[in-house]
């Protein structure tokens, strides 16, 4: 009995002098927008290893990836963070989807299943983020149902946000149109794949995270 | 509120002892359906291209979805507004409701609780 009371009491000071946990960073965004190449970017270039695997067919990421510890310097100035990359958002996954792009019936079958289960895992993770990024492709509509509802709980929930327009090295790229969409927050265009403009996407997480 | 088989489509009303103990035809998982929205279940579950397996394969993919064991005796009852799965591999979400964190998947335990499965997962995430 003693015991169990001195080990609850140690715990309970070991909890209150532990350090704070670090801020979350979520990457939420539709499927294929980038969320994973933006953070392999990232982690290269402030941890120097990569994060995730990327994929042209949709619903790459399927569980949610952390990396934890990145520090990010920039003019003398510190941010701490772990990357949480998250499965893209959609409102249907189709297995027919995946057999056009090649997968047989089973794998395409598999894929869809763990995809959905995805979508509900990003979303839960909502409640553990402290700020994120939306990556959105900058050659696509903007104005889908997944990006106006991820965004609109963003706002909802009071969640520091900031959009990357990504692929602007693509000739159907426009940062413009997504400006447009969602004119109330800072619309930064990347291409994460060449590494393109992440000098201003830096300056912007240290906005997000003031 | 109705609850539908997935597998035979009968019909229960809430408190029936099959949404407890599982249908008369083997199957442990319903769906959870409006009143209003009776027609548009019926349409997924009485859909004639959906063979006996696709049923139990859909069956298996939602049990794996929210983390059920499938030899397990209590029943899964999914909540068809957040989640819709049109046949295996084929699925619709209600992101709109899904924000909302409504539980999901209403799952009965003993006969007697509703636990929401959402909740569950992130308490085992942590």
């Amino acid at each position: 009995m003693f015991n169990a009371i001195r080990q609850f009491i140690n715990k309970f000071f070991r909890n209150i002098f532990s350090k704070k946990k670090n801020i979350a960073l979520g990457l939420y965004g539709p499927p294929n927008g980038g969320k994973t190449t933006l953070a392999n970017k990232v982690c290269m270039d402030w941890l120097g290893e990569e994060m995730g695997t990327v994929s042209n067919i949709a619903h790459e990421t399927r569980e949610i990836q952390i990396k934890e510890e990145i520090s990010l310097e920039k003019n003398g100035k510190v941010i701490k963070f772990n990357l949480v990359d998250t499965p893209g958002i959609a409102t249907r996954i189709d297995y027919e989807d995946f057999l056009k792009a090649g997968l047989n019936e089973k794998e395409a079958k598999q894929r869809a299943k763990e995809a959905t289960k995805g979508v509900i895992e990003s979303i839960k993770w909502l409640d553990d983020v402290d700020a994120v990024v939306v990556v959105l492709d900058s050659t696509k509509d903007p104005y889908s149902q997944v990006n106006i509802t991820i965004i609109g709980n963003l706002a909802a929930r009071d969640i520091p946000v900031l959009i990357v327009a990504n692929k602007i090295d693509l000739k159907k790229s426009s940062v413009k149109k997504i400006q447009a969409a969602f004119p109330q927050y800072e619309v930064i265009g990347i291409s994460a794949k060449d590494g393109d403009n992440m000098d201003k996407f830096y300056e912007g997480l240290f906005e997000v995270f003031k | 509120m109705p609850h539908q088989c997935v597998r035979c489509n009968a019909i229960y009303d809430d408190g029936a002892k099959e949404i407890l103990k599982g249908c008369s035809c083997g199957a442990k998982l319903f769906f959870y359906i409006k009143k209003e929205k009776l027609a548009e279940a019926k349409k997924i579950i009485e859909n004639p291209q959906l063979t006996e397996d696709d049923r139990k394969q859909m069956e298996e993919d939602v049990f794996e979805l929210v983390g059920h064991e499938p030899d397990s005796d209590s029943p899964v009852i999914l909540d068809i507004e957040a989640i819709r799965v049109l046949k295996p591999g084929k699925y619709e979400l209600d992101l709109v409701h899904l924000f909302k964190g409504d539980p999901l998947v209403f799952k009965l335990e003993e006969g007697k609780y509703m636990i929401d499965v959402v909740q569950s997962f992130k308490r085992l995430a942590k």
